[in-house]
C-alpha cells in the first residue's frame, strides 16, 4: 500500500492495524486529500444552509457557501505566493478585479458563456501577473509589497478613469449576461433530485469543480520538485540561487500561478453575482485577502480556506447581530456587535500576527499533536 | 503670460501636495533605513495627526459620532492653530515612542512580512477606531485663519488668498505648508547630518552591531528616530487636514503614495525623500490641469519607470537599500 514510503516505523503501524497509524499514513497522499476535499465540498452547502437544527444555528444561505469557495481558490493562490514562497504581494487585487473585468467585459462583447468567461479572466490575469511580476521582482522583500501595492492601485486608477469607458468608471461593470452553461445549463437554476439538496444549484456545483482542481492543483504544484524549490526560496534565498537554481525565474512562476488562481477566482465572482463593482480593483482588497490567510495560516493547504470562511463568515453573518449575549443566557457581552466586527477582527488579526504566525490552522495542528500525543503514547 | 503664471500656479500646487508626501516619506524613510522597520502604520499616525488637529486647532461644531453624543462639539484653544502644531506633533511623538518599545521592538528580529502584517493589522485597528468614535462621514477642517493670535492680540492671518507676482491671487495657506515642512526636513536633515546624536543613528544604519561592539547604546537613538518619524506625520496631518477631506480612511489611503515617494527617492536619504516628494506632487498637480482623468495614474507610471531605470531609487545607495 505504501511500499515507497521510507519510514520503517510508520510503516510498522501500518502492518500492525493501528487505526491511526492507518490514518496519518493516508492523509498526506494526493488522492485522498483531493477525495476528502471533494466529499467536504459537496455537503458543505447541506451542512451552510439546509441541514436541520445545524444550519438554522449557522444561519447560513447557499450564495454565501458559493462566495466562500470562490475566495477559497484565491486564498489557495495566495497562500502559494506568501505562505510557500515568502512574497507578501499586497497587490492580488489587481489580478482578482482584473479577471473579474475582462470576464465581464467579454460577456457583454463576446459571449456570455461561462467556460469563455472563466477561460478570458484567467488568461488576463496570467499576463497581467507576468508583467507585474516582471516589475516588482526586481527588489525583494517590503519593496515587492509596496510596488505590488503601487501597480494593483494604478490599475484601480486605470480603471476608475481612463478606461472608464470599458469599465463604466465608478458605477462598476452592471449589466454583466452571464450565458448557459454548455448552452442547456442555467447557473442559477436548482439541481434537480439529490444533488440539488446537497449542492443546490448549478453555480455552486460550477464553481465546486473549480475548487476542487484547485485544491488538487496546488496540492500537485507542492508535493512535487517544482513545489519544493518555491519553499527553499521562502527559507534562503541566497541558498537556493548558490546551489544553482534560477531564483528569479521560480520567484516569478510562483507569482503568475498565484495570479492564474487569484484571476480564476476574479472569473467566477463575476458570474457569481453579474457584477463586477470598482471596489474589487481597490487595495483593501488586497488587504482582505492577506488578512484571511494569515487568519487561516499561512503556509498549509488548508489554512487559507479556513480562514476565508471564518472572514466571511463574520463579515456577513456574524456582523449582522445586534447584541452579543452569552450563549443560552440574556446576559449581554457586547452591545452593538455588529458596528464593532471590524475593530474586533483587526485586533484578533494583530494577536494571530504576534502570537501564532502560522495562524488558526496551527493552533489545530498543535492541538492535534497535543491529543495524538497523549493517546498514541510514544508516538 | 497667462501659460506663465498657469506654469508658477502649477509648480506652488506642485510643491504643496509634494509637502504632505515630503513630510510622510520622511519619516517612513529614516524609521526604514535606521531602524529597518517597515511601519504600515505611518498613515495610522497621520489620520492621529488630522484628528488631533481638528480637535486643538479649530471650533468645530460637530454633529455625528461618539464625541458628539459625549457633550464634545467643540473643542477650542484661543491659540488656534498654532497650538495645534505644537501639541499634536508631541502627542504623536509619544504615540512614536509607544509604538517603538511595544509594537516595533518585539519585531526587530521577525520577517519583514510579520512587520508588515502586524503594522498593517495596526493600522486596520486605528482606522476602526477613529471610525467609531467619530464616524465615517467626511468632517469639515476649515484652513486656519490666523496663528498665534491670544486675547487681545490678533494674530498672524494664513488664511486667504495673497498677491504674488505672476501668479497672481494665491491661496495663502499652501504657501504656509510649503513653508512649515521646508524648515522642518531642513531641522531634520541638520540634526541627522551634524550633530552627534545623527552620527550614532547613520552608524546604526550602516552597521547596528558594530555600533553596540563600540559600546554605544542604540536603543535610546531608536526610539527617538521612531518618534520624530512619527511627530513629522503628525504635522503632516495637522497641515495637510485642511487641504484635503478628512474621514477615517484618510490613513490608509496616502500610505501608498507616501511609501512610493520613499522607494522612489531611495530608502533611507532625506534627500531622496524630498526629491521624491516634490516629483510626486509636481506631476499629479501637472496632470490635475492638463489631463485630470490621468492624474492618479501618472504617479505610480512614474514610479515604475523610475524602478525600472534606477531599482535602488534617484538618490538611494546600492550598498544600504537591499
Amino acid at each position: 500500500m505504501s511500499e515507497k514510503d521510507a519510514n520503517p516505523s510508520a510503516n510498522e503501524t501500518l502492518i500492525g492495524g493501528d487505526l491511526f497509524g492507518r490514518w496519518e499514513q493516508l492523509r498526506g497522499r494526493e488522492g485522498t486529500v483531493v477525495g476528502l476535499t471533494a466529499i467536504i465540498v459537496a455537503i458543505f452547502p447541506w451542512l451552510f444552509a439546509r441541514a436541520p437544527f445545524v444550519s438554522g444555528f449557522l444561519q447560513g444561505y447557499q450564495s454565501l457557501a458559493t462566495l466562500i469557495l470562490i475566495w477559497g481558490i484565491f486564498a489557495i493562490g495566495f497562500d502559494l505566493l506568501l505562505g510557500y514562497t515568502g512574497l507578501l504581494s499586497f497587490g492580488h487585487a489587481a489580478f482578482w478585479g482584473g479577471a473579474a473585468y475582462a470576464a465581464g467585459i467579454v460577456a457583454k462583447n463576446v459571449s456570455g458563456d461561462p467556460i469563455v468567461m472563466v477561460l478570458s479572466g484567467t488568461l488576463f490575469a496570467v499576463l497581467l501577473a507576468w508583467g507585474l511580476g516582471f516589475l516588482s521582482l526586481r527588489r525583494g522583500g517590503i519593496y515587492f509589497s509596496i510596488l505590488t501595492l503601487a501597480f494593483a492601485q494604478m490599475m484601480y486608477f486605470m480603471a476608475a478613469s481612463p478606461l472608464a469607458f470599458l469599465t463604466n468608471g465608478e458605477n462598476g461593470l452592471t449589466g454583466v449576461d452571464v450565458g448557459n452553461l454548455f448552452g442547456v445549463i442555467h447557473l442559477e437554476a436548482d439541481i434537480p433530485s439529490i444533488g440539488g439538496m446537497l449542492l443546490g444549484t448549478w453555480l455552486y456545483a460550477f464553481v465546486g469543480l473549480f475548487f476542487v482542481g484547485a485544491v488538487a492543483v496546488a496540492y500537485r504544484i507542492l508535493n512535487s520538485p517544482y513545489g519544493m524549490v518555491f519553499r527553499a526560496i521562502r527559507e534562503n534565498e541566497q541558498r537556493a540561487e548558490f546551489v544553482g537554481l534560477n531564483v528569479w525565474r521560480y520567484k516569478l512562476m510562483a507569482f503568475i500561478i498565484s495570479g492564474a488562481f487569484a484571476g480564476l477566482a476574479g472569473s467566477l465572482f463575476t458570474i457569481h453575482g453579474a457584477y463586477v463593482p470598482l471596489q474589487s480593483l481597490f487595495w483593501t482588497e488586497s488587504g482582505d485577502i492577506v488578512v484571511m490567510t494569515v487568519l487561516g495560516g499561512a503556509g498549509s493547504m488548508f489554512g487559507p480556506v479556513l480562514g476565508v470562511g471564518l472572514y466571511l463568515y463574520i463579515e456577513n453573518i456574524v456582523s449582522t447581530i445586534q447584541v452579543l449575549t452569552i450563549p443560552f443566557t440574556d446576559i449581554v457581552l457586547i452591545q452593538d456587535f455588529g458596528y464593532y466586527w471590524h475593530l474586533l477582527l483587526g485586533i484578533v488579526f494583530v494577536a494571530v500576527v504576534w502570537v501564532v504566525p502560522d495562524g488558526l490552522w496551527g493552533i489545530i495542528g498543535r492541538v492535534r499533536t497535543f491529543v495524538s500525543d497523549r493517546m498514541g503514547g510514544d508516538r | 503670460m497667462s501659460i506663465l503664471s498657469d506654469i508658477f500656479v502649477i509648480l506652488l500646487n506642485g510643491l504643496q501636495q509634494g509637502a504632505i508626501y515630503v513630510l510622510l516619506a520622511v519619516g517612513l524613510s529614516i524609521i526604514l533605513g535606521t531602524l529597518k522597520f517597515v511601519n504600515f502604520a505611518h498613515g495610522a499616525l497621520y489620520l492621529i495627526g488630522t484628528y488631533a488637529g481638528l480637535f486643538v486647532a479649530l471650533n468645530v461644531p460637530l454633529s455625528n459620532g461618539k464625541l458628539y453624543e459625549w457633550g464634545l462639539s467643540s473643542i477650542g484653544l484661543d491659540w488656534g492653530f498654532f497650538a495645534a502644531l505644537l501639541l499634536v506633533p508631541l502627542l504623536v511623538f509619544v504615540v512614536g515612542l509607544l509604538m517603538e518599545r511595544f509594537v516595533a521592538r518585539p519585531f526587530y528580529d521577525r520577517p519583514d512580512t510579520d512587520q508588515i502584517l502586524v503594522t498593517f493589522g495596526l493600522a486596520i485597528v486605528v482606522q476602526e477606531l477613529f471610525r467609531i468614535l467619530f464616524g465615517s462621514n467626511s468632517l469639515p477642517f476649515d484652513q486656519p485663519e490666523r496663528i498665534l493670535s491670544f486675547g487681545s492680540f490678533a494674530g498672524i492671518p494664513v488664511s486667504g488668498p495673497v498677491a504674488l507676482p505672476i501668479v497672481g491671487n494665491f491661496p495663502q495657506w499652501r504657501l504656509w505648508v510649503i513653508g512649515i515642512t521646508a524648515v522642518l526636513v531642513a531641522l531634520v536633515y541638520l540634526l541627522v547630518e551634524y550633530t552627534d546624536f545623527g552620527l550614532v543613528v547613520r552608524a546604526g544604519t550602516r552597521d547596528a552591531e558594530m555600533v553596540r561592539l563600540l559600546g554605544i547604546k542604540i536603543t535610546r537613538p531608536y526610539i527617538v528616530v521612531f518618534g520624530i518619524g512619527a511627530a513629522l506625520a503628525g504635522v503632516a496631518g495637522v497641515v495637510g487636514g485642511p487641504l484635503n477631506v478628512v474621514n477615517p480612511t484618510i490613513g490608509t489611503n496616502i500610505l501608498v503614495p507616501a511609501f512610493l515617494t520613499v522607494v522612489i527617492g531611495g530608502v533611507g536619504s532625506i534627500a531622496g525623500a524630498v526629491v521624491g516628494g516634490i516629483v510626486f506632487g509636481l506631476t499629479t498637480a501637472a496632470l490635475v490641469s492638463l489631463a485630470p482623468a490621468w492624474s492618479q495614474v501618472g504617479l505610480y507610471a512614474i514610479a515604475a519607470i523610475v524602478l525600472l531605470t534606477r531599482p535602488q531609487g534617484l538618490l538611494g545607495d546600492e550598498e544600504v537599500a537591499p
